[in-house]
C-alpha cells in the first residue's frame, strides 16, 4: 500500500533562484505541476536565514527564518529546490529555536512537511510508479539527442537531508538524459557560502578540483540540486569558456536538451 | 607523592564543569558491573564455543594472521612445529636464539632440536648472574625469538603474551625475527573473547591483572615516509606462527 | 605550552595551497587512508559499522558524562597496580610534574612514543632545558624533531616531508650517506634509535585509552617504539589527556576495531599494548616505576560547554583530516597548532583561546564529510557553528570578535531580507551597481568590494529584468485555477 500521491506542494524559491536564477524557478513549477502537483508561491518568503546563519549570526537568522515559518506553517507540504535550503529549514532551525519552545515547535512541525525538490518529485513518481508504469521510462531515448550529463551530489543535501540516489534515479530514468561517472563525486565543490569569498585561496582549489573532475567525466552538463554550487561551478565553467554548462537538475528534467 | 595538583581539587573542577554530584553514574555500567561468578559463566560460554568451533576457528586465525603479515605455519604436532623451527632458523643463518619459557615448549623443545642443529637456543631470563644489560646485548644479537602464546585473535590475527617470569617483554621486540608457537586450545575469537577473560583472571587474581599485556599482529611496520610501508622499523621484520593443530 | 600560530592561518594557508609538493602530499596521503578506511568498512558491512559507531559514542558519553567518577576509579586502580597519578591543571604544570621526575629521579635520557599531549605540552624543549637527551622514537617524529619542524598530521607527523628531504635530513644532522630509499632510511632510524632504546632511563608515552577498571594505560602502534618505550627504561610517564578514560576493559574491543580501520584501514595495529603500573617483583623486565600524568589544559571548557562537549570523544584517528577538503588542499601546519583539521578546528580554539583562532571554525564548507567518517559520530559541522556564533554573539567580549564589517554585512542582510519591498529596491540598485561590469547577462572579472573576491575565478550571472517572483505574480500565478 503507498501513499496517495502528494497532490499539492508550496514552493520556498530561495534568494539565489529568485534573484539570479528565475528559470529554475519556472522549471520546478513545470515539473511539479506536469506531474500534477498544485503549486502555490506563498507571499512575502525571501531568505531562509542559512548564510546568517552559517556565519553565526543567529539574532539575524531567526527574524528571517519567523518569516518562513509564518509564510509556511498552514502549508500542506513545503518543496524547496535546494538541499541546503531545505537542510537549514529540516534540521538547523530545530537548532536555532532550541531554547524557544513556541518556535521550536513549530520549526519540528515544519521540518516534517519540508521536501526537497527531487524528494518531493521521488514520491510523486514513486506513487505514480505503483499505478501505473511512468509513461517517461517506457519513452525510447532513440532518435533524441542524449544529454551526456554528471550529478554533483551538493554536501547539504547528501549529509543533513540523506539524500543520495533520488537525484540520480530520476536522472536515469528522464529520457534524453544520459548520466555518466563523475569521479569524487561527493567532494565538496567549495563552495560554501561566505567561504568562497573568505577563503577564495582553499575555495577555488576545491573549485579547479570539481571542475577537472567534470571534465573528466565528459559531461555535457553539470547538474545539481542546488543552484549556490552550481553559481560557483558554472562561474568558474564560464571563465574559463569550458564547452560544458551548469544547469539545476529541474531544468535538465523538464528540457533535457534546454 | 602525588605531584601537581590534589586529585580531589582537579576532580572538583571536572564535576564543576560537569554540572554533576560526586559519586557514582546515575546509570549503573552494565561492564563494571558483574561478579567474578558472573564471568565465569561467560568465560565457561567462550570456552565451549570457541572448543566447539575448533576447526574452523583454527582456519580462521590462520587466515586473518597471514593477512595481518605472519608467516602462518600450520603444524600437526610438535615434530611438525621443530621441523620449522629448525629450518627456519637455518634459513636464516643465525647462531643463537632466545626462548622465553612457555608450557608449550614441553611438547615442542625447541632448545634440543636446535642444538643438534648448531644454534644456541637460551632461555631469555634474568636470573642473579645475568646483568640485566647483558641479558639486553644478548637478545639484541640474537637472530631469533621465541616465544609461546597466552592467547592468539582469531578476529585479529594477533598473539597475545602477557610478560611475567620467565617470559621477557623484549624477546619477541629486540631479535629481528619472532617465531610464536601456539597451541590450539589457546586461540580465542574475538577481543570480547579476550577481554572477558582478562576481567576474569583480574578480578579472580585479587584485582591484579599484571603489568603487562601485548598484542602482536605482524611485523613491526612504518608508512610514516611517504605513506611506503616498511617493515621491521624498531621490532621484527619478520614473524612466524606456528600453530599446533592438535592439543 | 607549544607555540601558537594560529593567527597566520590565512597567509599560510594561502601559502599551503602554492606549494604543488605539499598538496601532493596531503591531496594523495588524504586519498590513501581514506580509501583504506572505506575498504575496511566495505569489508565489515557498513550496517557492522553503523553499530560499532553508535556503540563507541555511548560508551564515550557515558564515560565523559561521568567523567570525574572514572577518573578516580582509575587512580585508584593505577595505584593498586604500584603507579601513581599526578593531575595537572595546565601545561605548566603537567610540564612541572615531569621536570620533577626527572630531577629526582636524576634522569639524563629519555625515549619518546608519539604523544599529541607532549606537542601540545612542548614537552621536549622544557626537558632538554633541564639537561636531558630527548628522543622521538616514532619514525614520523623522529623525522620532525631532526627537522626540528611540528607534526602535520594526528597519525602521520611527517607527511608534509618527501622522501628526498627525509634523506637530505639524515646525511646532515646523522651524518650517513644520502640515500632516498625508504626501506634504507628506515634502518637508519633503527640502527640510530635501538642504543638509546637501552640507554634511557626514561620512556615517555601517550595513551589511547585509559581503562578505569583496571588502571590500564592502552597504546595503538605499528613501529615497536612504544613497546620499547614503555618496556626498556627504568621509569615510564605517560601522559595524556583526562577525556581518554573508559570505564571497562570490555569496551576496549570496540575502540580497537574503530581506531586502526579509521586511522589506516588497518585491521588493528601490529601492536596494541596494555600497560597496568610497573613492572611486579617477579617479571623479569619492565619499569620500576609508573606515573600517568593526567592533563586539564584547557579540556574541562570543552566539558562545560555542552553543544562542544562532544569533541571530547574523539580518538585522534585522523579520520576527518583524511576527508577534509580543506585539510587536503592546506595541509596540517597552516591550522597554526598541534591539532589541525576539522577536529582541530573545534579543539584548537578553545583551547588556546577563541580571538587568536577566529579561522579555524570559519575556514570550512560544512561539508559534512568530517561528521560522516568520524568513528564516534562526532557532529563537527555543529560545533563550527557553535563556535561561529560565539564569534558573532556571545555576551563575552573576548569571545565575540567577529569583525564590525561582517556584523554591519549581517544586519544589513538581514533587514533586506525581512522586507520584500526593500529586496525590490536592493535588486534595482543591484542591477544598476553592476550595470558596468555586465556583459551578455554576466559579471567578470570586477574591482567592486566583496565582488572582486568572487570574479577573481569565477564569474556570476548579472540579476535579470524579473526574479522568480515577478515572474509568478506575471505568469505562472494563474497556472493552477
Amino acid at each position: 500500500m503507498t501513499e496517495p500521491a502528494p497532490r499539492r506542494a508550496s514552493l520556498f524559491i530561495t534568494c539565489i533562484i529568485d534573484q539570479l536564477y528565475p528559470d529554475v524557478g519556472v522549471s520546478v513549477v513545470r515539473a511539479l505541476r506536469r506531474r500534477g502537483v498544485m503549486v502555490d508561491f506563498p507571499a512575502g518568503q525571501t531568505c531562509c536565514g542559512q548564510p546568517l546563519y552559517n556565519a553565526g549570526f543567529t539574532a539575524e537568522a531567526k527574524r528571517l527564518a519567523v518569516r518562513v515559518l509564518d509564510a509556511f506553517d498552514d502549508c500542506e507540504r513545503m518543496v524547496v529546490p535546494s538541499g541546503s535550503c531545505g537542510a537549514m529549514i529540516r534540521v538547523f532551525y530545530q537548532d536555532l529555536f532550541a531554547d524557544e519552545p513556541e518556535l521550536l515547535r513549530r520549526a519540528a512541525a515544519l521540518s516534517e512537511r519540508v521536501y526537497e525538490f527531487t524528494e518531493l518529485l521521488t514520491e510523486v513518481d514513486g506513487a505514480a510508479d505503483a499505478a501505473a508504469p511512468s509513461d517517461d521510462a517506457a519513452q525510447s531515448d532513440a532518435g533524441a539527442d542524449v544529454a551526456a550529463v554528471a550529478y554533483h551530489p551538493s554536501c547539504h543535501l547528501l549529509r543533513e537531508m540523506g539524500v543520495r540516489r533520488g537525484p540520480l534515479d530520476l536522472l536515469e530514468a528522464a529520457s534524453g538524459v544520459s548520466v555518466v561517472d563523475l569521479p569524487d563525486a561527493e567532494q565538496c565543490c567549495g563552495f560554501g557560502g561566505a567561504f568562497a569569498v573568505k577563503y577564495p585561496h582553499i575555495s577555488e582549489q576545491m573549485l579547479a578540483d570539481k571542475v577537472e573532475a567534470i571534465l573528466q567525466s565528459g559531461a555535457a552538463t553539470v547538474t545539481a540540486c542546488d543552484m549556490g554550487c552550481l553559481m560557483h561551478i558554472g562561474g568558474a565553467i564560464s571563465r574559463r569558456g569550458l564547452p560544458v554548462r551548469a544547469r539545476h537538475i529541474a531544468q535538465v528534467l523538464d528540457d533535457p536538451a534546454g | 607523592m602525588s605531584l601537581g595538583i590534589p586529585s580531589a581539587d582537579f576532580l572538583a573542577s571536572v564535576r564543576d564543569a560537569l554540572g554533576r554530584e560526586a559519586g557514582p553514574p546515575a546509570a549503573a555500567y552494565q561492564h563494571l558491573l558483574e561478579s567474578a561468578g558472573e564471568l565465569e559463566l561467560q568465560a565457561a560460554e567462550i570456552r565451549r564455543r570457541n572448543a566447539g568451533d575448533l576447526p574452523l576457528l583454527l582456519d580462521k586465525m590462520a587466515g586473518t594472521a597471514a593477512l595481518r603479515g605472519w608467516n602462518v605455519q600450520r603444524a600437526g604436532g610438535g615434530e611438525d612445529a621443530l621441523d620449522y623451527v629448525v629450518s627456519l632458523a637455518r634459513r636464516l643463518g643465525v647462531e643463537s636464539a632466545a626462548r622465553a619459557e612457555s608450557a608449550v615448549f614441553s611438547a615442542v623443545p625447541v632448545d634440543a632440536a636446535l642444538a643438534g642443529a648448531g644454534v644456541v637456543c637460551w632461555p631469555a631470563v634474568y636470573d642473579a648472574d645475568r646483568e640485566r644489560d647483558a641479558v639486553r646485548r644478548r637478545l639484541a644479537e640474537s637472530g631469533l625469538g621465541i616465544t609461546g602464546a597466552d592467547y592468539a585473535i582469531a578476529e585479529t590475527g594477533s598473539v597475545i603474551v602477557l610478560p611475567r617470569r620467565g617470559l621477557s617483554r623484549l624477546v619477541s621486540l629486540l631479535p629481528p625475527v619472532h617465531v610464536a608457537i601456539v597451541r590450539a586450545q589457546d586461540v580465542i575469537d574475538t577481543l570480547d573473547d579476550l577481554f572477558v577473560l582478562r576481567r576474569l583472571e583480574y578480578h579472580s587474581d585479587g584485582g591484579d591483572m599484571g603489568s603487562y599485556l601485548n598484542f602482536i599482529s605482524g611485523p613491526s611496520r612504518t608508512a610514516d615516509i611517504e605513506q611506503t610501508i616498511v617493515v621491521g622499523v624498531h621490532g621484527p621484520r619478520e614473524v612466524h606462527l606456528v600453530l599446533l593443530d592438535k592439543e | 605550552m607549544a607555540e601558537v600560530t594560529t593567527r597566520d592561518f590565512a597567509a599560510a594557508s594561502r601559502a599551503a595551497v602554492q606549494d604543488p609538493q605539499l598538496r601532493r602530499a596531503f591531496g594523495s596521503a588524504g586519498a590513501g587512508f581514506d580509501g583504506a578506511r572505506r575498504d575496511a568498512i566495505d569489508e565489515v558491512t557498513p550496517e557492522v559499522w553503523e553499530q560499532w559507531r553508535q556503540q563507541a559514542r555511548s560508551i564515550k558519553e557515558h564515560a565523559v558524562g561521568n567523567l570525574d567518577y572514572y577518573l578516580e576509579l582509575l587512580e585508584r586502580n593505577v595505584a593498586a597496580a604500584g603507579g601513581q597519578v599526578h593531575f595537572a591543571a595546565d601545561a605548566n604544570q603537567a610540564n612541572a610534574i615531569v621536570s620533577e621526575i626527572v630531577r629526582t629521579r636524576g634522569v639524563k635520557v629519555a625515549t619518546k612514543s608519539k604523544s599529541m599531549v607532549s606537542e601540545e605540552l612542548g614537552l621536549n624543549h622544557v626537558l632538554e632545558g633541564q639537561g636531558v637527551a630527548v628522543f622521538e622514537t616514532d619514525l614520523g617524529e623522529y623525522i620532525i624533531q631532526l627537522a626540528e619542524e611540528t607534526p602535520s598530521h594526528l597519525v602521520a607527523p611527517a607527511l608534509h616531508k618527501t622522501r628526498g628531504e627525509v634523506a637530505r635530513l639524515f646525511a646532515d644532522k646523522l651524518g650517513v650517506p644520502y640515500s632516498d630509499d625508504i626501506e634504507e632510511m628506515a634502518r637508519v632510524a633503527r640502527v640510530a634509535l635501538r642504543q638509546k632504546f637501552l640507554d634511557a632511563d626514561m620512556g615517555i608515552s601517550g595513551a589511547n585509552f585509559l581503562v578505569a577498571e583496571t588502571g590500564t594505560l592502552v597504546i595503538v602502534t605499528n613501529e615497536g617504539n612504544g613497546r620499547l618505550c614503555t618496556s626498556a627504561p627504568r621509569i615510564h610517564v605517560g601522559i595524556t589527556g583526562m577525556e581518554k578514560v573508559i570505564p571497562s576493559m570490555q569496551d576496549l574491543a570496540v575502540f580497537l576495531r574503530l581506531l586502526p580501520r579509521s586511522a589506516t584501514g588497518q585491521r588493528i595495529t601490529s601492536y596494541v599494548s596494555m600497560v597496568t603500573g610497573p613492572k611486579r617483583a617477579a617479571d623479569e623486565d619492565g619499569p620500576e616505576e609508573f606515573h600517568l600524568v593526567i592533563v586539564d589544559n584547557g579540556r574541562s571548557r570543552l566539558l562545560r560547554d555542552p553543544a562542544l562537549r562532544e569533541s571530547l570523544y574523539c580518538i585522534r584517528c585522523g579520520a576527518c583530516l583524511n576527508i577534509c577538503p580543506v585539510y587536503q588542499r592546506v595541509g596540517g601546519h597552516a591550522y597554526g597548532w598541534v591539532y589541525p583539521g576539522p577536529i582541530g578546528s573545534i579543539v584548537t580554539p578553545e583551547l588556546v583561546g577563541v580571538a587568536q583562532a577566529k579561522d579555524l571554525p570559519n575556514a570550512s564548507t560544512l561539508c559534512g564529510a568530517c561528521r560522516e567518517a568520524c568513528p564516534v559520530q562526532i557532529n563537527i559541522p555543529r560545533m563550527l557553528l557553535h563556535l561561529r556564533h560565539e564569534l558573532a554573539e556571545s555576551p563575552d567580549s573576548q569571545r565575540r570578535t567577529a569583525s564590525d564589517t561582517d556584523a554591519l554585512l549581517a544586519r544589513g542582510f538581514a533587514a533586506v531580507m525581512s522586507k520584500p519591498l526593500l529586496l525590490k529596491v536592493a535588486r534595482r540598485l543591484g542591477r544598476l551597481a553592476v550595470k558596468s561590469v555586465t556583459r551578455d547577462g554576466k559579471i567578470g572579472r570586477s574591482r567592486l568590494p566583496f565582488l572582486s573576491r568572487w570574479t577573481a575565478a569565477r564569474d556570476l550571472p548579472a540579476p535579470p529584468a524579473r526574479s522568480f517572483s515577478d515572474i509568478w505574480r506575471d505568469e505562472l500565478s494563474r497556472g493552477d485555477r
